[in-house]
């Protein structure tokens, strides 16, 4: 990167030693530019993958994730090369510059004006102020110079932008280092253990509420969930689709929800019932006196057959509750599959002997993913200095003019710097045409 | 095709009135600054106001639509396309405002990128069957239903009107660096000599492209940001490398890239224009290319 001017007497140029030429290298916004230019193709070419497939071999891969440790790298080093003289700038930028020095700046023009008064400064003292600048006037080596500056904070937005990004970055790294992610879930009643969190969750209430559409739209399941760590109850609360539980960096969240329906089964030859036993989609519950398993494969809310035949449901209200069921034999054979409507009582003919079964109820579950993230203040803070710092960065335009004169060519000398190179254009057109005007040219 | 909400008839009819309202008049606006471009100074002003008559049609359009979701009007295709052609005429317009009539040729450059937006919710689905733009009445799924959503949309149309602008400044340079390689051209022609004289330098259009990109850029960052609080909110996750994901990132890093470039002074000019149409294509690949070339969870938006 091109180091802006200081404008002071310059030091003769040593030839650097190679640690800082490399250091110099790790730091610099072209090293920057081609990690970004890297991280970006290469994403172009993960999309083209499929999403998992994408995830498991390129995004968590070690030389990706060495590329973003990499970028880090340059991101932390450039703030800490910059973090000097970008403080210095700010708070003690060089005012008392050479005439020589006005001439290599940036910006820079000769204004020739044809009657010099007895105070050539104060014009342009106030034209840099009608430019927005703040004045100050210094003694330079070549006498006095005019200097006025204006959006100085805004040299911090780069380094504000690069340290968001840096905490992003080690937030995402922290997190992913430190965290867990899981499933769990139940019904009313129903409680399940979290080991890598070392808590226990129990459901206490799991409720469906119908949006205002109607029933044909996914309806909202809301639950209640107690959750302990050896028997203390450490945090109690609603769960509900975007409403997650938190709590020491975990997050509970609701990410869909099951149809449980409540079996009773009778053997008619007994009369002996067993139940109710509540089931979920694609359970097997072993009925010992019949040597089977009664296997659910499907629960509708409000049933009806679509045009192949096939069992579907209208709408998520329970408007004509059935489950689909199939009798499995231990060595796998299977019976045709039957449906099974609410407290009908069926009896179903089976290989080893008849049975009866009743649906006498159902109830919905939720189901969680849990998931522990250690990095997210870091992301927080990093994402709110991240859109401060680049407000800053391109709002704030800082700038600096000096201005001298030189009265042999009776001439005002004026220099600028910024890095919005239209902007400084534009103030200079002013600064100039005021100049011009206090001088009655 | 109809959607699960039922909306009163004249309710409907209002709605689609307004929409083919807008479009025309858009269509108008833009025949307007060409006009102008070619020349015909008095036409810059008629532009100027017919695009503020479209837009505020526009604005009714999408009340209206409003009204007949229950809703904000931010998901699926239609409602997002419409969303982002409004932003990126408000920001136009806005711009138009401050810079008055010296701008006007940006507009000429503009409207065509508008004009080829709404093309893709009107006429390229029915010419092309493999792309369906629907425009039913539908309700919110209940993961869309969050605080962030707003914040999420509205800043991605921003993003992405920010960028269209910055791509039609680009567009300029490009056609008026190509006039002025072409003397013979120029001399042949009184009509293209007079679309040459129109164009704004190749500085200023430069700085015209840096601004909206910057606009853009800062938006787009917002929209990445709500985007994975939202994520995190919703899905447990504030990043899930999804291809919609990805590709704003993309489209980010690009235009990361361009403001890196300008800042050290070597760049501008030719390469800075291309970066800037590179980062339109990788903007409208996350909007169009992925719901229709790749597949992900964002596929409602
Ligand atoms: C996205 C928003 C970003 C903005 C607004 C931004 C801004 C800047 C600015 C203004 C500079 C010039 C340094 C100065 O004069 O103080 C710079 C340099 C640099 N940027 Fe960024 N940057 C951004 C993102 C990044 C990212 C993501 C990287 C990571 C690769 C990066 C890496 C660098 C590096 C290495 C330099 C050179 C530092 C130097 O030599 O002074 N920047 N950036």
């Amino acid at each position: 990167m091109v180091r802006e001017n200081t404008g002071l007497p310059g030091q003769p140029d040593a030839p650097e030693s190679p640690l800082r030429q490399i250091l110099k290298f790790l730091s610099s916004m072209q090293l920057g530019i081609i990690l970004l230019l890297l991280l970006a193709a290469i994403s172009v070419y993960a999309t083209t993958k499929e999403m998992n497939v994408a995830i498991g071999s390129i995004y968590t891969s070690w030389w990706f994730v060495g590329i973003m440790a990499f970028t880090a790298l340059n991101l932390f080093l450039c703030t800490v090369e910059r973090a000097g003289p970008i403080w210095r700038q700010v708070f003690k930028p060089s005012r008392a510059v050479t005439v020589e020095a006005i001439k290599r700046m940036p910006s820079h023009r000769a204004i020739k004006v044809s009657r010099v008064g007895s105070d050539p400064l104060e014009a342009a003292a106030g034209a840099l102020a009608v430019g927005g600048l703040r004045v100050s006037t210094q003694e330079g080596p070549d006498g006095t110079v005019v200097f006025g500056e204006a959006g100085r904070f805004g040299h911090f937005g780069s380094l504000i932008t690069h340290i968001s990004i840096l905490l992003i970055l080690l937030g995402a790294m922290y997190g992913a280092l430190t965290g867990f992610e899981t499933r769990g879930g139940g019904y009313a009643g129903e409680s399940f253990n979290v080991p890598e969190g070392r808590f226990q969750a129990a459901i206490s209430k799991v409720t469906m509420e119908y949006m205002p559409e109607g029933p044909q739209v996914r309806p909202r399941v809301i639950s209640e969930v107690t959750v302990t760590r050896d028997g203390r109850v450490i945090k109690q609360g609603k769960i509900a689709i975007n409403e997650p539980l938190r709590f020491e960096g975990i997050s509970i969240y609701h990410s869909t929800f099951l149809w449980v329906p409540h079996l009773t089964i009778t053997n008619p030859d007994t009369g002996r019932t067993e139940g109710p036993v509540k089931l979920y989609d694609h359970d097997r519950y072993f009925y010992r006196d019949r040597e089977l398993y009664i296997h659910t494969l499907a629960f509708f809310p409000d049933f009806t057959m679509n045009h192949q035949g096939m069992p579907t449901s209208r709408s998520y209200a329970t408007n004509r509750p059935v489950l689909a069921y199939q009798v499995v034999y231990p060595g796998g054979t299977k019976e045709p599959w039957g449906l099974l409507e609410l407290n009908k009582p069926l009896t179903v003919e089976t290989k080893n002997g008849p049975l009866e079964l009743t649906m006498v109820g159902f109830e919905n579950a939720a189901v969680y993913s849990i998931s522990r993230n250690l990095g997210r203040p870091w992301l927080f803070t990093g994402s709110v200095l991240l859109i401060l710092g680049l407000y800053m960065s391109f709002f704030l335009f800082p700038r600096q003019v000096y201005a001298a004169f030189d009265a042999k060519s009776t001439s005002y000398l004026v220099g600028g710097r910024s890095r919005n190179k239209l902007g400084l254009e534009q103030l200079m057109d002013r600064i100039e045409e005021e100049i011009r005007k206090r001088k009655g040219e | 095709m109809g959607g699960l909400i039922q909306v009163d008839p004249t309710n409907l009819m209002i709605e689609k009135t307004l929409f083919t309202l807008s479009c025309l008049i858009y269509l108008l606006a833009a025949v307007g600054y060409t006009v102008n471009v070619f020349g015909k100074k008095e036409w810059g002003g008629f532009a100027a106001n017919t695009l503020r008559v479209a837009l505020l049609v526009h604005t009714g359009f999408l009340v209206m639509r409003a009204v007949n979701v229950s809703r904000v009007p931010f998901v699926g295709h239609y409602e997002f396309g419409n969303l982002f052609i409004w932003a990126t005429v408000l920001v136009y317009v806005w711009t138009e405002w401050r810079l008055k009539d010296k701008y006007h040729a940006v507009g000429a450059f503009l409207m065509p990128v508008v004009v080829a937006y709404i093309a893709y919710l009107t006429v390229i689905p029915a010419l092309f069957a493999r792309i369906t733009v629907s425009s039913a009445h539908n309700p919110l799924p209940p993961v869309l239903q969050s605080f962030w959503l707003k914040f999420h949309v509205s800043s991605s149309v921003m993003g992405y009107a920010g960028f269209s602008l910055a791509f039609a400044t680009a567009l300029m340079w490009l056609a008026r660096t190509g006039l002025e390689s072409r003397p013979d051209l120029l001399k042949a022609s009184p009509f293209i000599n007079k679309l040459a004289v129109s164009l704004p330098r190749q500085k200023t259009l430069e700085e015209y492209m840096y601004r909206a990109s910057v606009f853009g850029f800062l938006f787009q960052t917002v929209m990445i940001i709500t985007g994975a609080i939202w994520a995190d909110a919703s899905w447990g996750r504030y990043w899930g490398w999804d291809p919609k994901e990805m590709w704003s990132l993309i489209t980010w890093f690009v235009f990361a890239v361009y403001l890196h470039a300008r800042f050290t002074r070597g760049w501008h000019g030719k390469r800075t224009v291309m970066l800037v149409m590179v980062g339109w294509v990788t903007m409208m690949f996350t909007w169009l290319g992925v719901a229709w070339l790749l597949s992900g969870i964002h596929s409602f938006g």
